[in-house]
């Protein structure tokens, strides 16, 4: 502040110092006011041309040097330089940022798109280009589904739930996998998240194929075991302290049967995605032939009901459809006592169908109900093995509802009973065509 | 000032249009190309319920053909479009015709791929129909990519690759007489194979089609009927000298 404060008092006693000098100058030649206007003249012509050189010197600042001036002058450039290098050191560190942020994410093992709010493609990384074939800057500004046009990427993009991830294999490129995710962030930005998952999904389906060999290979020398011990079962000359063992030999065989059937089944159940379309499954009579099977268990529960309270039918994969509700209702057999009760129902509503088996049975501790369609999980593992379960019958009927877009729904209360609801979309319920809309 | 606030409103309107009926077509190349992929699959594979899902969802390329043929209608009819606006409705037209073409080709083969399903399958596993059928997907594909990205040099590499189908139609033709001379009990299937090859064929000249659009779109020079050499030649020789004024 000091020098500048100087230069200003020093500017104003040059212009003191011209006023009186061209004062003095034009009373020695007898006019005084000419003389001033004279020296102010020259005052402003002064001015003027160090106005001149600062207006050059910020025109063509890039190349030339700042004008070599004095006092106030030189104040003003002095501080246009600081500005101006304060200016660009501030942008230097803001490029570089800029310049480190992007070389981050271009280096990202996944791939990165960002879509604006009309889904166009602002920027993506390397990553990105390699594994949806984007190329640089022809694709910018391009819309996201004209290049990605599977009608999987589509729907997804057009659906607005983007909370799970989806799977898509790429056509016209090589064979693999893509997950891709939508993270929404801003004013309807979209950040595309795209992976490679081409290794889990072998990973997976060679561990798929794994228990679906090793089960197969398993049934046929389990077949030989259990014909034999069926023979020697009914061998009358079997002394009769290995009467016992072998019975439960047999027992044991045909549980291990039922194991490996279930697994086959469930690694069937696991090579496709969803059930689409189908064909109509007629409700009434799958319940009532589940009602007889039940009542056909040489120990079962006395009461067993049925309502089927509509005739709409469901659309899906009848023999899937079958092994599900079997399942749970051989369930809630297998855990009521002799005297209790098990009633089975269907209804539609405008949520959808739902097929509901209820007993009277043991029930299930809550804890355990959120475990309870994993593999092989077990509520009380002594007693389940008794019955004879394979512990995999809630792992297919997850399986199967979830191929047909259901949910299951399990309420309990120990010692009270277990309800297992299954709740079915709209789409798949079918509702019967009435004979009166034809005849009138 | 009003009117011209107008007329740049309606302009607006008309390019949101356009870019609407674009993204229907490639909406629709989308659907086709996984028909397609879905067809060889299941022949390749013996996949008798994906061939005809295959066949069964074809009606839904027939409808979306129908839907962008009135949209393209009512441009036509309500905006007038000149030049190349008017090129690119053209094209669009075009386009999904083969688009809708090579759906049905697909349907042939989905149709044919669960009937061979119940047959015996040869030694070598379809491998000349994979091959083939990767070939024509990816020209499928690229051509489309070439539709979108409106990418001349790209429609022109796929419309160089058809001969190379041709030339495998060919060869498979042969390999299959030579088996059915061999043991006549294959003919029948033999001959189901030759559908299929020949239904890829088509698709690769409809992938073919549609890159001459991109052609025809971009430059407005009908390439349809002429030698590719002589199609790039003029290209060049033309962006040479527009390029300069």
């Amino acid at each position: 502040m000091q020098p500048a404060t100087q230069a200003w008092w020093f500017a104003a006693g040059r212009l003191l110092g011209t006023v009186l000098l061209g004062l003095g100058a034009g009373w020695l030649f007898g006019n005084a006011w000419g003389g001033l206007a004279i020296a102010l003249a020259v005052h402003l012509a002064w001015v003027l041309s160090n106005l001149f050189r600062l207006e050059w010197w910020l025109r063509h600042r890039s190349y030339a040097d700042p004008p070599d001036s004095g006092g106030v002058w030189g104040e003003i450039i002095a501080q246009i330089v600081r500005l101006h290098r304060r200016k660009r050191f501030h942008k230097q560190r803001f490029v570089q940022l800029m310049r480190q942020l992007q070389r981050s994410t271009a280096a990202l093992p996944d791939g990165v798109v960002i879509l604006n709010a009309q889904r166009e493609i602002v920027w993506f990384n390397l990553m990105a280009s390699r594994l949806l074939g984007l190329r640089r800057s022809a694709d910018l500004g391009m819309r996201i589904e004209n290049l990605l046009r599977e009608p999987a990427v589509v729907r997804y993009l057009a659906s607005a739930d983007y909370s799970n991830p989806i799977v898509i294999r790429p056509t016209g490129g090589e064979d693999g996998y893509l997950s891709l995710q939508v993270a929404p962030y801003g004013d309807g930005q979209l950040l595309l998240l795209v992976r490679d998952v081409s290794r889990q999904m072998r990973l997976e389906a060679v561990r798929r194929d794994f228990v679906a060999n090793a089960s197969h290979e398993l049934r046929s020398p389990l077949t030989v075991i259990s014909g034999y011990l069926e023979t020697l079962a009914q061998d009358p000359s079997l002394e009769a302290e290995l009467q016992g063992p072998v019975a439960e030999m047999r027992r044991q065989a045909e549980r291990m049967t039922s194991i490996i059937r279930d697994l086959l089944e469930l690694s069937r159940l696991e090579e496709t995605d969803e059930v689409v379309g189908g064909r109509p499954v007629d409700i009434a009579a799958l319940v009532s032939m589940l009602r007889k099977d039940v009542l056909g268990r040489p120990v079962h529960p006395g009461n067993v009901t049925v309502s089927v309270e509509s005739d709409a039918q469901l659309i899906g994969d009848e023999p899937e459809i079958h092994s599900a509700f079997s399942n749970l209702v051989d369930n809630a057999a297998k855990y009521t006592p002799r005297g209790g009760a098990i009633h089975i129902r269907w209804w539609v509503d405008a949520q959808g169908g739902h097929f509901a088996v209820t007993d009277t049975g043991i029930g299930i501790p809550t804890e355990h109900i959120p475990r309870l369609t994993e593999r092989f999980y077990r509520v009380d593992p002594g007693r389940s093995r008794s019955t004879g379960g394979s512990g995999l019958g809630l792992a297919i009927v997850k399986h199967v509802l979830q191929r047909h877009g259901a949910t299951l729904e399990i309420k309990s209360a120990e010692g009270v009973g277990s309800t297992f609801t299954c709740h079915f979309p709209p789409a798949r319920i079918a509702l019967p065509q009435r004979a009166a809309t034809a005849t009138g | 000032m009003e009117t011209a606030d107008l007329s740049h409103h309606i302009s607006r309107r008309f390019n949101e249009d356009l870019e609407r009926v674009r993204s229907k077509v490639l909406g629709m190349g989308g659907f086709v190309e996984q028909q397609l992929q879905k067809a060889i699959t299941a022949l390749v594979e013996g996949d008798s319920t994906l061939g005809e899902s295959v066949a069964i969802d074809d009606y839904q390329v027939n409808n979306m053909e129908v839907q962008i043929d009135e949209e393209c209608s009512r441009i036509l009819a309500t905006r007038a479009p000149a030049a190349g606006d008017l090129r690119v409705i053209v094209a669009i037209i075009k386009t999904i015709t083969d688009l809708e073409r090579i759906g049905d080709e697909g349907e042939k083969i989905g149709y044919i791929a669960s009937r061979l399903a119940t047959m015996e399958r040869p030694a070598d596993k379809y491998r000349e129909i994979k091959h083939l059928g990767r070939v024509v997907s990816e020209m499928v594909h690229d051509a489309l990519d070439a539709f979108a990205r409106m990418d001349v040099e790209a429609a022109l590499r796929v419309a160089r690759q058809d001969r190379l189908v041709d030339e495998e139609y060919e060869a498979i033709q042969r390999q299959s007489i030579t088996f059915m001379m061999e043991d006549p009990r294959t003919i029948r299937r033999a001959l189901d194979v030759m559908w299929v090859v020949r239904a890829l064929e088509r698709i690769g000249d409809h992938a073919k089609n549609i890159s001459e659009y991109v052609v025809y779109m971009v430059h407005g020079k009908d390439i349809r009927h002429t030698s590719l050499d002589d199609v790039e030649r003029e290209l060049r020789t033309r962006d040479q000298t527009s390029n300069p004024a």
